[in-house]
């Protein structure tokens, strides 16, 4: 009787389980886009938007790209194919990939967030590429932030 | 009387004094300081402490820099580039880009001007995993043939080379295998063969170093930091052994444990021989050493943070010490271990050179 009832129980809760999954299968989006999405990072935002922060040259200041393509910096970027001023598709999403060392979502205390912003304005003490960014008024930081905070293209 | 006695006298050593020799040497001495993340190098005026001028203006990433004996000549390694910029003394011009085997650091030369030679690092490829390197990584050392001015030869080796250093009578090359897959190795080069004549392990590798000298002028110790230990070792040229190791306390207060990851970086001996000048970075402080005995006889506070690399002058007065993190650069007078200017200048400044302005 015990044994009968515990076996009621259990196909009882495999039955729940199951349409509880065809639910969420039901609810969750396609795959592609959850594969775009799943570090709640916007892969165009960052391809069209932070990446030229990377290549732009500030005053008195040598770009990001020269030393994050070179030297031992924890945060990479691949280096630019030879005469080129910006990376190709390829080159892109595997920055992108890069970048999620660095950048996490909804943080605003992720390091490409704090680390080149000056200590004055609430950055880090010390950034081996020189404080690139003096204010958080700055819309190159901005949009590092924006980045983090998940904004899509 | 006596009082016009007095100033004509003065009057007159003033003048011998201003048209000698040695006071047109002084006029010419400049301290060149690179910046690495900034865009131009500065040139500072050691009788003001100003900066009295820049040059490669746009340059990115500047890493090494020497200069030719007759200050004709300075050698500047730009890792953007992967090159070696000769620029021309008087005009501040590069004359001849050189291309480099990789990623170029630190940059030294022979007494006789006749050799320059170029650490090279890892490349990205190699660090596209950091901090896991490539089993098969391996840097060197570029040669370059200032006559030809041609890359005449790459001496590989096995790590990355951040650091050398041409020891003060030209025999041989000094090299720390550490940037990026460190060799745990210091390499010494016959310069006049340009291959490895022995060496030594040492964990870790030498990075950055300073050499003195016997009276007869051969190579008496390396001095080596390391990358990583607030501190340095003594290394006897002769007997190839570590003699000493030498640690600094944390200074209460004033630690500055922001990266880069080598907590003492930059040490020169002063050309008279007489005292050994080491930066700490995560003190913000130099620290004196006497020599030969390498005693403790002072530490000099510095107003800016990040100590990265300094020169000394030829009369062994002052050291001109980096600030890497607060973009400055700090004068030491070192008879008296005080800290008598400092001088704003570019992003992350790093090597700098005292040159002899033709």
């Amino acid at each position: 009787m015990m044994r009968a009832s515990f076996y009621m129980l259990a196909a009882a809760s495999l039955v729940v389980a199951a349409a509880a999954s065809l639910s969420q299968a039901e609810s969750a989006p396609a795959a592609p886009a959850a594969a775009a999405n799943a570090s709640g990072l916007d892969y165009n935002f960052f391809k069209t938007r932070v990446q030229p922060v990377f290549t732009t040259k500030r005053p008195g200041h040598t770009r990001c790209v020269v030393c994050h393509t070179q030297n031992n910096a924890p945060f990479h970027l691949v280096p630019l194919s030879p005469g080129s001023t910006t990376w190709n598709e390829e080159q892109s999403r595997q920055n992108f990939q890069l970048i999620q060392k660095v950048a996490i979502p909804g943080n605003v205390d992720s390091p490409i967030v704090h680390h080149p912003l000056a200590e004055t304005a609430g950055g880090d003490p010390h950034h081996g590429g020189g404080q690139q960014f003096e204010s958080q008024n700055d819309p190159a930081w901005q949009t590092l932030k924006a980045f983090v905070m998940g904004q899509k293209a | 009387m006596f009082r016009t006695g007095l100033a004509a006298f003065a009057g007159i050593a003033l003048c011998t004094l201003a048209f000698s020799p040695l006071a047109a040497q002084q006029s010419k001495l400049r301290v060149i300081q690179t910046n690495f993340a900034g865009d131009t190098i500065h040139i500072i005026d050691p009788a003001t402490n100003k900066v009295v001028g820049t040059f490669l203006d746009g340059i990115e990433s500047a890493h090494g820099i020497a200069v030719s004996p007759d200050g004709n000549r300075i050698y500047l390694s730009e890792e953007s580039t992967n090159s070696l910029q000769v620029i021309d003394g008087k005009t501040l011009k590069t004359t001849k880009s050189i291309p480099l085997s990789g990623n170029p650091n630190l940059v030294d030369i022979t007494p006789d001007g006749k050799k320059v030679y170029v650490a090279i690092a890892l490349s990205y490829t190699d660090l596209s995993e950091f901090p896991r390197v490539k089993a098969t990584a391996a840097g060197g050392v570029d040669v370059i043939d200032t006559t030809s001015m041609t890359k005449v030869k790459t001496i590989a080796l096995k790590g990355g080379v951040h650091d050398l250093n041409v020891t003060p009578d030209g025999k041989f090359l000094v090299v720390g295998n550490a940037r990026g897959g460190r060799a745990n190795v210091m390499t010494v080069v016959d310069t006049k063969t340009d291959d490895v004549s022995w060496t030594m392990p040492m964990d870790p590798s030498p990075s950055p170093m300073a050499i003195s000298k016997n009276p007869d002028g051969s190579t008496k110790a390396i001095y080596a930091q390391n990358g990583r230990d607030n501190g340095f070792q003594v290394v006897d040229f002769a007997t190839r052994k570590i003699t000493q190791t030498i640690k600094f306390a944390p200074i209460a207060g004033r630690e500055n444990p922001y990266g880069p990851p080598a907590a003492s970086h930059g040490m020169m001996v002063t050309p008279d021989q007489k005292t050994l000048v080491v930066n700490s970075r995560y003190n913000s402080a130099v620290y004196l050493y006497s020599l030969p005995d390498v005693k403790p006889v002072g530490v000099v506070n510095l107003s800016g943070k990040g100590a990265g690399w300094l020169t000394i002058t030829p009369d062994s007065k002052r050291a001109y010490i980096a600030n890497e993190h607060t973009n400055n650069v700090s004068v030491i007078d070192i008879p008296t271990q005080k800290e008598i200017a400092v001088i704003p200048v570019g992003f992350a400044p790093a090597r700098n050179v005292v040159w002899m302005a033709p």
